[in-house]
């Protein structure tokens, strides 16, 4: 059986209260701002898993959990609480720079953490039913643009998120207001496979790594995946959305940030642990395992990747209307 | 009908792992219900934290949890035969002839009785979700957001017209775990609702330290005023091998009590409880001739016992194939499923084999295992009862404690799992029922994302509820059961009326 | 035991619940039409599905009030005091855990609730000393689950 420690904040909290210390720290601990089992999780043992593989650290990596709003009570921790402690990383992704960006992390912007890297990502992929009429992104705009009413979208979140988004960029395409799309928030990926299967919806707005499976056995087809190239894999037959002649990507970055006040040293040497890491094969396998495409972006390229994106993010908001 | 995922379910339910567990969760809950502090929801409350920090893997928590269920419902009749006490709220009928029996010198007797047609009720029960749950999932592609929005109507019908002497407490408990289900993110439009700005309500209630509080925290308060009117436990004395005669005597209202309980466990909302009570009254009124039920009649025995035991069994049904909880004890196991990630619903069938297969493969195994734990073995369980509030209700704070601590590890959280225990006090005390709560909580999410999902598919248009055959059905269903209760007493009244005075 | 009884205290108490009911509905609805958001997909938003559930609570309370019945007498005196004193023993030894370490706090936690579920002094301390030592061991070593050694006593 394996053994999952949950350090909890609580003994944090009550030790505060107590005026006492927390129990001897790890050498290193990865924080995922969710529960077990999550998408923060799976990017945390990315980490963990991997650089033991790679011998880069000596004692195992410890996983712990925050859950809450998202990542946004990871956050408000690491800012407010562990903002100097050079041992702690923090899983982020695409969707933290979104939050960021629609000021849903409270009062903290993208410049209190530190930016450490990526070391994966999955891309947005557009399904439809497999019986669907549509073949190419093109048939699915034309006949969307014609009568946008019929077209219920669905995806794994709320408004405002990543698959609205992405809804919203099919809409704009179709020079349709965001704000009017028949959205279906629905709870993750599954959820919108069967909507899908039952029509219950007609456009799907995913991930390509979860949707994959089902193309493949020919329960959806994956009209266009919103990445710059083509994927490696199942979907290599699957065009971009860039080759049908729609400019628009979304990259779903898996990446970390450490706390604010962490020393340039410190920041330096995570750096260079990460790019020794993404060199090794370990790491190759390891990331593969998890699903995930290749994209290493480490230290100041990846800070640049983060704020543009948070920037790209307010505008895209600003225009759908947020 | 393909059967695939039983043969699967097989053979993760007899590794040696899942066997163990499935054992411990069985004694464990022939134990939690004979205790009659503890009942199934209080007991997988406090036990499901404790499995998932341990870091099982959902299948080996569903089979602890579901045998801890299947448990609870047999060991439910042995305080209510020795102590006249129900160990759990399916065993209340089984006290009205099981006490009697014993009072007459024939406990063992009864206990063996009862014992085999709580196997009986299982295993059919066990046959029936086998071969319905996969033809449910069938349909279950067919639950669009307008479908599922009906559905809850229909569960909240269902519980409003047929669980408790006072529906109008029973609605209101649903409308308040309605309430308790919108704090957090709102999952369509992105707001914070009812989160006072406080980021770890962001993502709502956490579902462990409501069910605690209200379950486990509320229950030590009530033991402290129900302790002085304890009774005391009858010996189990003179033969422990039921007559040939009762139990061929039996059969039919073992039957008919099994059928019955399975499909009132089908039914989205009611549990155990109201399962054994319509078995119960049924029973009485095809057999009771000699008018012996209630004097130790072993019909009325056998009829509840099959009863709640199958609807353990039924009310996995709605709970793994459209993750709609048919009890409140598998709303508490869905919530389980979520901790885990795992979004029940008709995927569910198709994406984790396994875990469904595992799951019901565990039920036919438990059902065997209980049988043998509770034939030879009953004596041992009745100890129980005798074990002083002092030591068992301090032992359930401390599990509390443990559970709220190692999942949702915040001074916000123990404070929460306080407050909403005293609460549930509060309302105990004013005769709420506390299962309507967790089914709101748990049903009220999936009925506001729905309605609003459908709305946003028609573009406003209400006849979307009203389009789908499916949907029709479930409304047609809905009002049936709504005007049942009307019905039935108006019924009932004519028959009085009609009947001539009897002196 | 001293309790309130007879059916007016009941019907009192019922109405007193159902008060504050219909005013948790009340604060519930006008907190429900503060809630801000930008925009929602569908056409009720998150405003409205509350408020009806606030509307639909005033009405179900409206109905308790006028037909009460069915509740519990009160405990009072002593009981009273020792009702709430079980959730207030339950927090002290949260908030003792960190420093105390989970073996005192929880000795204290079963000895106090011991007795006030009516044990002797000394079974109340056998009781929480030897459940203590047991849930320790089974959490820490045979479940793993991780606890508070303490801090104090520098476990």
């Amino acid at each position: 059986m394996k053994k999952l420690v949950l350090q909890a904040a609580v003994f944090g909290v009550a030790g505060v209260l107590a005026g006492a210390a927390l129990a001897a720290p790890e050498k290193t601990e990865c924080l995922a701002g969710a529960k077990p089992g999550g998408g923060f999780d799976v990017t945390c043992r990315l980490a963990a898993n991997s650089l033991l593989a790679a011998k880069l650290i000596d004692k195992p990596m410890p996983v712990t959990y925050m859950e809450g709003g998202v990542g946004a009570v990871a956050y408000n921790h690491v800012v407010g609480k562990r903002s100097s402690d050079p041992t702690l990383i923090t899983a982020a992704s695409t969707g933290s720079a979104l939050l960021l960006a629609q000021g849903k992390f409270g009062q903290y912007d993208e410049n209190a953490v530190r930016w450490l890297g990526a070391l994966g990502a999955d891309y947005g992929v557009i399904v439809v039913a497999a019986d669907s009429p549509y073949k190419t992104m093109k048939d699915l705009v034309e006949a969307y643009k014609k009568a946008p009413n019929d077209f219920a979208i669905g995806g794994g979140g709320a408004v405002g998120s990543q698959d609205w988004m992405k809804a919203a960029i099919i809409a704009k395409s179709a020079d349709q207001d965001p704000k009017k799309i028949r959205y279906v928030a629905l709870e993750g990926g599954g959820a919108v496979l069967t909507a899908l299967q039952g029509g219950h919806i007609k456009i799907g707005a995913g991930e390509a790594s979860e949707m994959a499976k089902h193309h493949q056995a020919g329960k959806v087809r994956i009209l266009g995946v919103m990445a710059p190239e083509r994927l490696p894999g199942d979907l290599k037959d699957v065009p971009t959305a860039k080759e049908q002649g729609f400019d628009f990507d979304w990259v779903v970055w898996r990446g970390y940030y450490l706390g604010g006040k962490v020393s340039d040293a410190d920041y330096q040497s995570w750096v260079d642990t990460f790019q020794k890491l993404a060199k090794s094969p370990e790491f190759a396998k390891e990331r593969e395992e998890r699903g995930l495409y290749p994209y290493t972006v480490i230290g100041a390229d990846f800070d640049k990747i983060v704020k543009n994106d948070v920037k790209k993010f307010k505008t895209l908001a600003a225009e759908a209307g947020l | 009908m393909d059967l695939s995922y039983l043969w699967t379910g097989f053979s993760v339910a007899l590794s040696p792992m899942n066997i163990v567990i499935g054992f411990v969760g069985c004694f464990l809950g022939t134990m939690i219900g004979a205790l009659p502090a503890i009942g199934p929801i209080n007991g997988i409350a406090l036990l499901l934290p404790i499995a998932y920090t341990m870091g099982l893997p959902a299948e080996s928590t569903m089979i602890l949890l579901a045998g801890i269920y299947s448990g609870a419902e047999y060991g439910g009749r042995i305080s209510s035969i020795l102590l006249n006490v129900p160990g759990d709220a399916g065993a209340v009928m089984t006290a009205l002839d099981g006490n009697p029996l014993a009072r007459q010198g024939r406990a063992g007797e009864a206990l063996m009785i009862s014992g085999l047609s709580s196997f009986v009720g299982g295993i059919l029960g066990v046959v029936g979700l086998t071969f319905f749950a996969p033809l449910l999932s069938g349909l279950a592609v067919g639950f669009g957001p307008a479908e599922y929005f009906v559905l809850m109507i229909f569960a909240f019908v269902t519980l409003g017209s047929m669980v408790g002497s006072q529906p109008v407490k029973t609605l209101i408990g649903c409308v308040i775990g309605l309430m308790l289900a919108t704090v957090g993110l709102d999952a369509t439009s992105g707001a914070y609702r009812f989160t006072f700005d406080e980021p770890e309500l962001g993502d709502g209630i956490e579902f462990v330290v409501l069910v605690i509080g209200l379950f486990s925290i509320s229950e030590a308060m009530l033991m402290l005023e129900h302790q002085a009117s304890g009774g005391s436990v009858i010996r189990i004395a003179g033969r422990t091998f039921a007559r040939w005669a009762d139990i061929v005597r039996c059969t039919g209202a073992t039957l008919r009590g099994s059928v019955i309980g399975f499909v009132v466990g089908v039914l989205p909302g009611t549990g155990a409880s109201v399962a054994s009570a319509v078995s119960y009254t049924t029973e009485k009124r095809i057999s009771d001739r000699d008018g012996t039920f209630g004097k130790g009649d072993v019909r009325g025995l056998a009829a509840p016992e099959a009863a709640n035991n199958a609807t353990a069994a039924g009310a996995f049904v709605p709970m793994l194939t459209l993750g709609v909880p048919g009890s409140g004890t598998t709303a508490v196991m869905l919530g389980a499923l979520m901790l885990y990630n795992i979004q029940p619903g008709p995927q569910l069938f198709a994406e984790r084999p396994e875990l469904v297969g595992g799951l019901i493969a565990s039920l036919y195994i438990g059902n065997v295992l209980l049988l043998i734990m509770n034939l030879p073995l009953v004596s041992l369980f009745s100890r129980v009862l005798t074990l002083p509030n002092w030591i068992l209700v301090p032992g359930i704070l401390v599990l509390s404690i443990v559970g709220v601590y190692s999942t949702h590890a915040s001074m916000l959280s123990i404070l929460m799992m306080l407050g909403i225990g005293v609460v549930g006090w509060l309302l105990r005390k004013l005769g709420f029922d506390m299962a309507p709560i967790i089914l709101g909580f748990v049903l009220g999410r999936v009925m506001e994302v729905n309605l609003r999902n459908a709305l946003a598919i028609s573009g406003g248009d209400l006849s979307i509820l009203f389009q789908s055959s499916i949907s029709i059905v479930l409304w047609i269903m809905a009002a049936a059961v709504a005007v049942l209760p009307f019905v039935l007493s108006w019924r009932a009244r004519q028959v009085r009326a009609a009947a001539p005075q009897v002196p | 035991m001293t309790t309130s009884t007879g059916p007016r205290g009941a019907v009192r108490s019922d109405r007193v619940g159902a008060v504050v009911l219909f005013a948790l509905a009340v604060l519930y609805g006008l907190d429900a039409s503060r809630i801000s958001y930008s925009f929602s997909s569908d056409p009720l938003g998150p405003r409205v599905f509350p408020l009806i559930l606030a509307g639909v609570l005033a009405l179900l309370s409206l109905i308790y009030f006028f037909r009460p019945g069915g509740s519990e007498p009160w405990p009072k005196g002593r009981l009273l005091a020792s009702s709430i004193a079980v959730p207030g023993l339950v927090l002290v030894a949260t908030i003792l855990m960190e420093p105390l370490g989970f073996a005192l706090a929880v000795t204290l936690l079963v000895t106090g609730v011991g007795r006030i579920f009516g044990a002797s002094w000394r079974l109340a301390l056998i009781s929480g000393a030897v459940q203590a030592a047991l849930w320790f061991v089974l959490f820490r070593y045979l479940l793993e689950v991780y606890l508070p050694g303490g801090s104090v006593f520098g476990f």
